[in-house]
């Protein structure tokens, strides 16, 4: 007992920046409040309440991140790193989860919402018709998104190996559950929950692995710590790059690169369409986050082992993504082995690391950043699009029934036409400027064969975007085609919030990318 | 004692675990391989907790978020086992085949 | 805690010990895995899988690490895997897997796999040293509060963010498996009244085969005046077609109770 009162004494109470650390504490903050609404708010208000409680708690956190901009320290023991790139993602994911939210909340279009009455009910059961009868929905989702949300935050701001595994999960368990919960198609949502489950704990036994083994090279989990024996080059080589390929695997899992990316269109496909748009953008943005820094401060002594590896992953993740979508009859499908195939491209970006900018930016980094801003709202755009094109069955996904859809309703094929001239990369959108900022800073880190690779495959992945923008417009429409469905003010606002990004940022793209230059220096 | 010897322990049980993945095609028993991978980690860890003789115990630190999250992992997962199971009455991943490639 | 600790750590100081622990406890879980890979019966896996788990578990203790051996012990082999064989009987004992190679080559690949990487290993660790003794002065306060000193300054932040997975992991599993009741419960006393107000047939059905030939559930009762009582057979039956019908019933019902009779005479 005398030990513990004397140690009770020597325990330093660790310092807490709660201003450094606001945004993901207001995030948090708010998915417990959501937690406790469910228990003890009446069922007709929680929906309504839960979607302003979410909105608002992003916005203030994304009024604090704006606030801590410029100030740049670690936190919280040295375990959360404040710096431009963490502010910079944590900013660009509260931003998209704000459509992201708007659209998962839509309850116009299909009657109900996206997402079944209940989980535990089984489709087309008694109970679930009761269900169905009273308008019943689960608002549960807000706060499990929250609880993601937070994990994203966490993720690419994480500055040991400790927090960045914890913020792993914290972001994956909630997508997991999330993705088996659609209200149509149930049996497809739930097999995609469980491969996402499955493949996901094993993509992270390989993070954790690699983790394992870059403790015993370095003795810490630090990536400061990493860094600092790597640059002393004391410790046991082999262990090192183990562990890095290793902690990689992990961490391209997330991204969806090539060949980790098995998971992507079937996840993609069976999830609920707009968490599947939220998904794809924002874990993307985390996960290309927190990979960015493990590379650039962990292992930035070792940019001449990884950058042929990433190298080489950049171009299978272009190939398989282009290539693929080719032959991909569902838009769902197709949508997933584009964000494989924009992986890809970031990744090319990813390689330039000693390109450096007239102001001292690092451009690999800050292409990467600006990369990630501009596909992250073009996607949640597209998919919230993807929701609105319905039969009787649900989202009328496959290809052939989005024949002549511009004659239906020719606002939305413009629309989704914008988006994927994005995504193609056509000049007055975002996607241009941004698959020009990869290129230029993978240009410049010497990476020229590389860009020249980049290039065919974007010319292979406009094709079979034209493909689509082709069938909407000059195809006759089937006679008992899907209709379009107008939607309430919810996903209105997500898919205008998406194109008036992609435009901005294809017109306009300077200031951003200002700031993402800005923000491209990492602390240690 | 050298420090091979629990790191190879590691690396053949965290094999193992990887072979357990890939071949079995229950999904309850491809998620206790995948709890095998996190145990072989957790011997990692340990060995070189001690092996560094790290006055912090960071390894052992670390050890013990695995396992509380690993648990937490295992609760969620196994509830989506069992929902997938009332409705199909399966949970063998072979017959998870209606997310897959057009064959068209 | 910390006597506890120091008592362990004494029992395990000397190397030859923790090496003695080592060899048996090494390859017992290495068996054990490849048990739980090999066997066909789920439940036998997941058994076997905690054997592995405890052997670990005494490995930590060896290690001077008795907290996480006690936590491995407590939340794996206790909780994890409790949980495993509990779903493992919901969702049927005899789930047997079938071990078929699903793809071709796939175990000596596997093999190749795993030597080649035990070779990395070899050749990475060569012939590093583990000795107890930097550790006795890391746990000199005690293991548990070693590690509590990290967990609850270093890592204070990991520590809270791990709770939101907790809270997550519990809604999840809420959303998934509870039903919530939408309808008033339906009492007893509905439900006697709900009988009684139906005007249906209150008492219990009249069991059938009772006065005729079979006790068979196909066959219906005969009344004390001779009629069918239909109530007395399944309706199912009824709807498919398989009921006997009565006057076929009824004589050979009269025919076979005679003969037995004859031939009972005759001996």
């Amino acid at each position: 007992m005398n030990t513990g009162l004397t140690l009770a004494a020597e325990f330093e109470t660790p310092s807490v920046e709660y201003r450094l650390l606001a945004p993901m504490l207001i995030v948090f903050g708010v998915a417990v409040a959501g937690v406790l609404l469910e228990a003890f708010m009446p069922r007709p208000f929680r929906h309504e309440t839960q979607l302003g409680l979410a909105v608002a708690g992003l916005l203030a956190a994304f009024a604090s991140v704006v606030m801590l901009a410029g100030d740049y320290s670690v936190a919280a023991s040295g375990s959360v790193a404040v710096d431009g790139p963490a502010l910079f993602l944590q900013g660009a994911i509260l931003l998209m989860a704000i459509p992201g939210v708007l659209a998962t909340a839509e309850r116009k279009v299909d009657v109900g919402g996206v997402f079944a009455p209940a989980g535990s009910s089984t489709p087309g059961s008694p109970a679930e018709r009761l269900l169905v009868a009273e308008k019943i929905t689960q608002t549960e989702v807000f706060p499990l998104l929250m609880f993601a949300i937070g994990g994203m935050l966490l993720f690419p701001a994480s500055n040991d190996l400790l927090t960045m595994f914890v913020a792993l999960e914290v972001l994956s368990l909630p997508l997991y559950l999330l993705c088996g919960l659609a209200r149509r198609r149930r049996l497809l949502s739930q097999e995609a929950s469980l491969k996402y489950f499955l493949l996901g704990a094993y993509s992270s036994a390989f993070f954790l692995y690699g983790v394992a083994l870059l403790y015993g090279y370095a003795g810490t989990v630090r990536l400061s710590g990493i860094a600092e024996a790597v640059s002393s080059e004391a410790g046991n080589e082999t262990l090192l790059l183990t562990g890095t390929a290793l902690l990689t695997v992990g961490l391209l899992f997330k991204v969806g690169a090539a060949p980790f990316h098995s998971w992507t269109p079937d996840v993609y496909q069976g999830a609920p369409t707009p968490i599947t748009g939220f998904m794809a953008a924002c874990t993307k943005v985390a996960a290309f986050g927190a990979l960015l820094r493990v590379l650039y401060v962990g292992v930035g002594g070792l940019a001449w082992e990884w950058e042929p590896v990433i190298w080489g992953i950049a171009i299978l993740t272009m190939g398989v993504g282009s290539v693929l979508a080719l032959t991909q009859t569902d838009i769902k499908r197709m949508l997933a082995y584009s964000s494989i195939a924009h992986a890809g491209f970031i990744l090319t970006g990813l390689v330039g690391t000693d390109a450096v900018g007239a102001d001292g930016e690092l451009l690999g980094v800050s292409s990467v950043l600006f990369y990630l801003v501009t596909y992250g709202f073009s996607t949640i755009g597209a998919f919230a699009v993807v929701t609105l094109v319905r039969d009787a069955a649900g989202e009328a996904t496959h290809l052939s029934q989005w024949a002549g859809l511009a004659r239906r309703s020719p606002v939305i094929a413009v629309v989704f036409t914008f988006f994927l001239a994005a995504f193609a990369g056509i000049p007055l959108t975002s996607g241009f400027t941004a698959k020009f900022a990869v290129f230029s800073a993978a240009w410049a880190g010497d990476a020229r064969v590389l860009v020249i690779i980049g290039v065919i495959m974007s010319a292979v992945a406009a094709f079979f975007y034209f493909r689509v923008i082709v069938l909407m417009f000059f195809s006759a429409p089937a006679p008992d085609g899907p209709s379009v469905v107008v939607p309430s003010p919810l996903t209105t606002v997500a898919i205008a919030i998406g194109a008036a990004v992609t435009l901005l940022l294809g017109v306009f793209p300077t200031y951003v990318l200002e700031l993402a230059g800005l923000a491209s220096q990492f602390v240690r | 004692m050298p420090l091979l010897m629990p790191v190879l322990l590691a690396g053949l049980l965290f094999c193992i675990g990887v072979y357990g993945v890939l071949a079995r095609r229950n999904a309850i028993l491809v998620l206790m391989s995948v709890e095998l991978m996190l145990n072989a980690v957790n011997i990692n860890l340990v060995a070189f907790d001690v092996w560094l003789r790290d006055e912090l115990l960071a390894g052992q630190v670390f050890t013990l978020f695995v396992i509380t999250i690993a648990a937490a992992e295992v609760g969620l997962g196994l509830a989506i086992v069992l929902l997938v199971f009332r409705n199909r009455a399966t949970s063998s991943l072979d017959e998870m085949t209606e997310l897959r490639e057009d064959a068209a | 805690m910390s006597s506890t600790a120091t008592v362990l750590a004494a029992a395990t100081d000397t190397g030859t010990g923790e090496a003695v622990t080592f060899w048996v406890l090494g390859p017992l879980a290495v068996l054990a895995a490849l048990g739980m890979l090999a066997s066909k019966k789920a439940v036998h896996s997941a058994l076997l899988l905690a054997l592995t788990m405890l052997s670990l578990a005494v490995l930590y203790l060896a290690q001077d690490a008795p907290f996480l051996g006690v936590v491995q012990v407590v939340v794996y082999t206790g909780a994890v895997m409790m949980l495993f064989l509990f779903v493992l009987m919901l969702v049927g004992v005899d789930s047997a897997d079938s071990l078929v190679e699903t793809l071709r080559g796939q175990r000596v690949a596997a093999v190749l796999g795993a030597v080649g990487f035990g070779a990395l290993l070899v050749f990475a660790l060569g012939d590093a040293v583990v000795t107890n003794e930097g550790l006795d002065q890391a746990n000199s306060e005690g293991n548990v509060e070693g590690l509590a000193n990290l967990i609850f300054a270093r890592y204070v932040f990991a520590f809270e963010v791990t709770s939101a997975l907790l809270i997550t992991a519990a809604i999840g599993a809420m959303v998934l498996a509870h039903r919530e009741r939408h309808l008033p419960k339906i009492t007893q006393r509905d439900l006697s009244v709900q009988r009684f107000r139906g005007g249906q047939y209150p008492a219990p059905l009249p069991s059938p085969g009772v006065y005729a030939r079979h006790n068979a559930v196909d066959t219906p009762a005969l009344l004390p005046d001779g009629t069918p009582a239909d109530a007395s057979v399944s309706r199912v039956l009824a709807a498919r077609g398989d009921v006997r019908s009565i006057p076929e019933q009824a004589s050979t019902t009269a025919i076979e109770r005679a003969a037995p009779r004859r031939e009972d005479d005759g001996s």
